[in-house]
């Protein structure tokens, strides 16, 4: 939301550092590969809506991300 | 008394870069060297990617893929489409966007590393695509006009970025009105300490 986008999904999460040589860094973090999606708002009114549906902290005009 | 230098808050933009090149300079040269992350012809397959994908791209682009995850399958790409590919390296994803996006749609790979440039326009001279063209850049400035892109795809770069929402603010500026983001990427369930955060190595590998 922060950069103007809406739709932000992860749809995929997997530890894809298994058998990685090594893998001591990427498992001290708990690393994961993710698939993630997300959309430009087709207009202010969009991303006004989908900000207003929010529940955390963001950006509170339209101007703040463009 | 002399006085002590204050320590660095965060990495040196340039440091990293030049760090990354170096890192991904030596995969674009050699991908099956050993790394720190999975690299080579066996990462698609693990990764999802579909065979028929695969068909007609040139070993030495497949060989190349460092990513991360799949961003073919956060949805498909349709024939007419303007296309980037943020960080495209020896150039796989954006030859499989290629094929679906034309005869219309174009795909422009971006990349700083230029081992992985010099892979990737070898092998779409191989491919005999016409609807593909790979650029010299970097995330936080894609070289494309406001709006240009249907789609910004992206696999493993993100997270090499020391200000990832500036990348993404660029990513926006480069979409049309419900254009689509399709990235993989990485993240950590543990916080990265800020002093873990100043290793180049960690950033890299």
């Amino acid at each position: 939301m922060t950069a103007g986008l809406v739709d932000f999904e992860i749809t995929w999460k997997e530890n894809i550092y298994a058998g990685a040589p090594p893998e001591s860094n990427a498992e001290d973090y708990g690393t994961l590969g993710i698939n993630f999606h997300a959309r430009k708002p087709v207009n202010e009114a969009e991303w006004t809506a989908a900000l207003q549906a929010l529940s955390c902290d963001a950006p509170q005009a339209w101007a703040e991300v463009n | 008394m002399s006085e002590v230098a204050p320590r660095a808050e965060k990495v040196e933009l340039a440091e990293l870069r030049d760090a990354i090149r170096a890192e991904y300079g030596a995969v674009a040269i050699d991908p099956e060297a050993g790394y720190h992350f999975n690299a080579g012809r066996e990462l698609p397959a693990t990764l999802g990617y579909k065979r028929e994908w695969l068909d007609g791209i040139p070993e030495e682009s497949i060989a190349a893929l460092v990513g991360t995850g799949n961003p073919f399958a956060l949805g498909a790409l349709k024939p007419g489409e303007n296309v980037i590919d943020m960080g495209c390296g020896g150039g796989i994803d954006s030859l499989i966007a290629a094929k679906m996006v034309c005869p219309t749609g174009k795909v422009i790979g971006v990349d700083m590393i230029p081992e992985m440039l010099d892979r990737a326009r070898a092998a779409a001279v191989k491919t005999g695509l016409s609807n593909v063209e790979f650029i010299d850049g970097v995330a936080e400035s894609l070289p494309v006009p406001d709006g240009w892109a249907d789609v910004v795809i992206s696999n493993g770069v993100l997270n090499l970025l020391p200000d990832k929402v500036a990348g993404i603010q660029d990513m926006y500026r480069a979409l049309k009105p419900t254009g689509r983001l399709q990235i993989a990427d990485i993240t950590v369930s543990r916080a990265v300490p800020d002093a873990a955060k100043l290793d180049l190595d960690l950033w890299t590998g």
